[in-house]
């Protein structure tokens, strides 16, 4: 456990993290994010953030040593898309009984390594500890090392147990794997003046796919994406690109750092969301490149493509202006989409009310300054309370979150889209802002909406029945609601009469009878005497029971 | 590849072995086929705007319509009262299909008589058959009531029923004070929801209106009672216990008239129940004297609500109420109607509905969807789909009039959902075929006759209608109230995952979007 703690606390000294580098020594200590709150609700643990960062390898073997918790909620859970093989959608767990627990499970683990390699052959396999194998004092390392030299094969231990920390420390233990056990171990067919390395992109819904032929049309090959999309060869190579772009500003941070420190590659930090951002980013790794040598013509080339991609994309967005003029938007998200999607909804025409920022650094921060203003309203931390407060008092007309926020919004009444990794639509790029823009319309212009927000519609008859009798009109709050229910109410079965129309006609002319409530409103049929009888006599029972 | 008694296939498996597709095979040889290519060339070719125009052009033929006819109704009403035979004057034939068609529905046993007019009775007249048959059914089947409808045949050569009832009590086939409701029900006018409206009218006439001339006119004290029809509707047993279920919240008081929802879902104890639940003969008669009465379905009770408002009542018709919208109107009628307020109870589910609504309507915006079925179920699935942001594209309704046409145009009107939307009365299945290649959909709802549909046109079928053959006890589970609208909007969800798992399966290809999570 020792190595793991000294791993924890180099992470923890990362110089690549402004934020973490900004920290007196001694806070330095307690870690990246904020500890957590005993009693309070907080997100995944590190082991998740190892898995996530790391499965979306999909022609390696994925075993989670541990009992059947760690696997078994989340075995292919995320959608990140392969373009060949499915092995990483399979669930390997040592699945550790009582037993084990008593008589260690290294053993246990051994024989499911070999039983993988026997059965699938995959060209690599990583295992991750959990808390139960790391607190009774399971030795992956030492398992996985004499696993590799008996079968000639890479196992590599991903030291992430659960207690340690959060998902985003995870994730960078997952890159502390990487590093030390499989980039620069194999060496790659050819290399070119074009490679690069995407580093923190996972390739949910096929997100990387939509950027990937802008990259192949300029001819920049990819040597690794780590992960989304990646096999274990690409990765284990990767130390060959020339450049690389670090895609998710904080988890796999110390991965391009220490690619730089170690193999000379350049990385910047960008984003693919957005059309600014994709124009951005395609233009700093053509920099990259050609300030490791591609040819200076590349440069020329990416202008060229930029502005025929945002043409495109400005054309397919134009329609939505008009339509989004006045909405606002309340951003709920981590990290780098903070910023980086302030920019595309802006340019869909939309309105920022907040964003918020726990997850990003400070340069996230800067970044949404300059794009928001001064005063904007960034939001530390929110609690679901003050999510509630700020939707249900119609600051914003939709919000854009992560799953776990969707259902204060749905509470509200608000409408709501993911934007991270459960969604179903890839958003990355110029195809993909076109896309989220399309899917905010539509959540925008939802008829469900409106539905939602009107109370029930006896409620709303209550009221107006209460505007009718007491002329109290401006007591009435929602006089549209009102009308709206008494207009629809059909009190006639031929249909022709609504309930508005009479009550108007008995309030305005001071009918006392059937007789002239007909003659002020063309009720003719035989049938509804009793009903409007009922409107000139008392409020019905519903009234009270709305009150 | 016979037979094996150690492993026995069924018939969808047994014909694929080779010795039996050699027969088909040389079957076919033996027909001396059109050229295949020639074959294709015409598939292909109504698939075009241009066979389109030439199959709206059609007069005289109808294929493939979706309809059936009066008396299906009428026996469907029947059954809805206590003790009560249905008895249709007229060919047996007739008879066996409205039994076999509403057992492959619901899965239960059908039980009506006919009076098996033959030859000679069509010559010289059904007399004799309807004073045999009463007779007969009477002491064979004990009922408390025989409900008398017609079939084409009698129609035809225009028995009189009225006349023919009496004269069979005047000849003791049944005792004088037997109660023996009729309906003319010729299948040439209309459809089997015009039958349900005669058959009601007809029974609620006998009881109100003094019993064929036998017994004094019921004199009308109002009182608090709400009446309730369903119309002629494939899920009547889910919906008619939903209802029951809805009221007895309210506290209103009711009488549910035509109530089938237990003779078409008996329980299997050791016990055949020819006669189950119903509306006694008593309710039928008292129904007279509610404060108003509720249809769920405007086209199956043209007739029967008029008739009733005649005699003083309020009534309200709706249009197969699916989904929030609808079902608060339902509810806001019933409170005025009855007085009565909604309980809270009923306020939760709605509110469970919208937030079903809400979890999954991505999904569903935008889709694309042809429906047909009885003119009421498609005025209500397209105000849902409408609700739901779905777009409807045809609607189709071969029993749909010129005022169901008028209705439904406006509700589409109403929507920025339903401007695409075309309105089809009086259509058959090979039009909405054309329609499908033509205009394609994403999903077409209809009931199990819309598989041929499916499987040429490749539009994904949601079964919602009647009558549903080869899909099991869907019956049983409302659609109607906030929870009968969860269970549709399950449907058509189920329908919509299936399909993206279908298109995603593909191993290698497009299975890099078969996930976990939807």
């Amino acid at each position: 456990m020792s190595s793991l703690r000294a791993t924890v606390r180099n992470i923890f000294n990362e110089p690549g993290c402004a934020k973490n580098g900004s920290k007196p020594e001694s806070e330095r200590k307690k870690g990246c994010t904020k500890q957590l709150q005993p009693g309070g609700a907080a997100g995944g643990c590190a082991f998740d953030g190892a898995k996530i960062a790391l499965q979306p390898f999909t022609d390696v073997a994925h075993l989670v040593h541990g009992p059947i918790a760690c696997e078994g909620n989340s075995w292919d859970s995320r959608s990140a898309a392969s373009s060949g093989s499915n092995l990483w959608r399979t669930a390997f767990t040592t699945d550790m009984n009582e037993t084990d627990i008593v008589f260690g499970g290294e053993k246990r683990l051994y024989k499911a390594i070999k039983q993988i390699i026997d059965k699938y052959d995959p060209p690599a396999i990583f295992v991750y500890q959990t808390c139960v194998p790391a607190m009774i004092g399971d030795d992956i390392d030492a398992v996985c090392k004499a696993a590799a030299g008996k079968f000639g094969k890479p196992v590599i231990p991903v030291n992430s147990p659960g207690f340690v920390g959060s998902k985003n420390l995870g994730s960078k233990l997952a890159g502390e794997a990487l590093l030390e056990h499989v980039i620069g171990t194999q060496e790659p067919d050819d290399t070119t003046a074009y490679d690069i390395n995407l580093i923190g992109e996972y390739n949910l819904s096929g997100e990387l796919w939509q950027i990937k032929p802008l990259f192949e049309e300029l001819g920049i090959r990819i040597l690794s994406c780590i992960s989304g999309d990646g096999k274990y060869r690409e990765v284990a190579s990767s130390h060959r690109a020339r450049a690389a772009m670090m895609v998710c500003s904080k988890s796999l941070i110390n991965v391009a750092r220490k690619m730089e420190e170690r193999y000379e590659i350049p990385f910047f930090e960008g984003s693919f969301y957005g059309i600014q951002d994709s124009s951005d980013s395609l233009r700093e790794i053509a920099r990259l490149l050609v300030g490791r040598g591609a040819p200076d013509h590349l440069i020329e080339r990416t202008e060229s493509v930029i502005a025929r991609e945002e043409a495109r994309a400005w054309t397919a967005i134009e329609p939505y202006k008009a339509r989004f003029n006045g909405k606002k938007v309340l951003l709920i998200t981590g990290g780098v989409k903070s910023w980086s999607v302030v920019a595309a909804l802006q340019e869909a025409g939309l309105e920022l009310v907040g964003t918020s920022v726990k997850k990003s650094t400070k340069e996230d921060k800067d970044r949404i300054k300059q794009l928001m203003g001064q005063d904007a309203h960034m939001i530390e931390d929110m609690p679901p309370r003050e999510m509630y407060r700020i939707l249900k008092d119609a600051k914003a007309d939709i919000m854009l979150s992560g799953g776990k926020s969707q259902f204060v919004a749905l509470k509200t009444a608000t409408p709501w889209l993911d934007i991270n990794q459960e969604r179903c639509h890839a958003y990355m790029g110029y195809v993909g802002m076109v896309k989220l823009v399309e899917e905010i319309d539509k959540s925008l212009s939802n008829p469900m909406w409106e539905q939602l927000r009107r109370p029930t519609p006896w409620n709303a008859l209550a009221r107006a029945m209460v505007k009718v009798r007491s002329q109290a009109i401006a007591s009435i709050s929602d006089e549209a609601i009102g009308e709206t229910a008494r207009r629809a109410k059909k009190i006639c079965v031929c249909n022709t009469v609504d309930l508005g129309t009479i009550e108007d006609a008995t309030c305005s002319h001071g009918l006392t009878s059937v007789e002239a409530v007909r003659q002020h409103t063309n009720e003719a049929g035989g049938c509804c005497s009793r009903r409007i009888e009922n409107i000139l006599r008392s409020p019905p029972a519903m009234f009270q029971a709305a009150e | 590849m016979a037979q094996s008694a150690e492993h026995v296939l069924d018939h969808f498996e047994l014909f694929r072995g080779p010795e039996y597709q050699q027969m088909l095979a040389k079957k076919k040889a033996f027909e001396n086929p059109r050229d295949p290519a020639e074959v294709e060339r015409v598939k292909e070719w109504t698939k075009t705007l241009e066979y389109r125009e030439k199959n709206f052009a059609r007069e005289a033929l109808t294929i493939n319509p979706a309809k059936a006819c009066q008396p299906l109704g009428a026996v469907f009403a029947s059954v809805g009262f206590e003790g009560t035979l249905p008895f249709v004057h007229g060919s047996q034939g007739c008879v066996a299909y409205y039994r076999s068609h509403l057992s492959r529905h619901f899965k239960e046993p059908s039980s009506c008589v006919s009076s098996s007019m033959t030859e000679d009775a069509a010559v010289f007249g059904g007399l004799n058959n309807m004073v045999d048959g009463l007779a007969n059914s009477y002491n064979m089947y004990k009922p408390k009531m025989i409900a008398v409808s017609t079939t084409c045949m009698a129609e035809v050569i225009g028995d009189d029923l009225n006349a023919f009832i009496k004269t069979s009590k005047e000849k003791g086939a049944v005792p004088a004070d037997f109660d023996v409701p009729f309906a003319h029900t010729p299948a040439f006018v209309g459809s089997h929801i015009t039958g349900y409206d005669n058959a009601l009218k007809g029974i609620l006439e006998h009881f109100w209106d003094g019993k064929a001339g036998t017994a004094p006119k019921l004199e009308r004290k109002p009182n608090d009672k709400v009446n309730f029809i369903g119309g002629f509707d494939g899920y009547t047993v889910g919906n008619l216990r939903e209802i029951k279920r809805i009221l007895e919240l309210m506290g209103v008081e009711y009488t549910i008239l035509a109530d089938n929802s237990e003779v078409f879902d008996t329980p299997t104890d050791g016990e055949f129940r020819m006669y189950d639940g119903g509306t006694t003969l008593d309710e039928a008669a008292n129904a007279v004297h509610a404060k108003g009465t509720i249809s769920m379905q405007q086209w199956s009770t043209e007739k029967t609500l008029p008739f009733i408002a005649d005699h003083g009542q309020d009534v309200l018709a709706f249009n197969y109420p699916m989904g929030v919208s609808a079902t608060d109107d339902f509810l806001m009628a019933l409170s005025l109607l009855s007085g009565k307020g909604i309980p809270e109870e009923l306020a939760r589910e709605r509110g469970r509905l919208v937030d079903a609504m809400t979890d999954s309507s991505a999904h569903i915006h935008g889709k694309k969807f042809a429906i047909y079925g009885d003119p009421d179920l498609c005025y209500g699935l397209a105000a849902f789909l409408l609700e739901l942001g779905a777009e409807p594209i045809h609607v189709l309704s071969t029993n749909g009039n010129k005022a169901w046409e008028e209705k439904t145009k406006a509700l589409l009107a109403g929507s920025t959902f339903g401007q695409d939307c075309n309105v089809y009365p009086g259509r058959d299945l090979w039009h909405m075929r054309s329609l499908l290649f033509t205009e394609p959909v994403d999903y077409l709802i209809g009931n199990t006759y819309g598989k041929y549909l499916e499987r040429d046109t490749g539009t994904p079928l949601i079964r919602i209608g009647f009558p549903v053959f080869d899909r099991h006890h869907h019956h049983r589970s409302p659609v109607w109230g906030y929870q009968g609208g969860m269970n549709v909007l399950v449907k058509i969800l189920d329908k919509i995952f299936d399909e993206i798992d279908k298109k995603t399966s593909l191993l290698g290809k497009t299975d890099y979007s078969f996930d976990i999570i939807r």
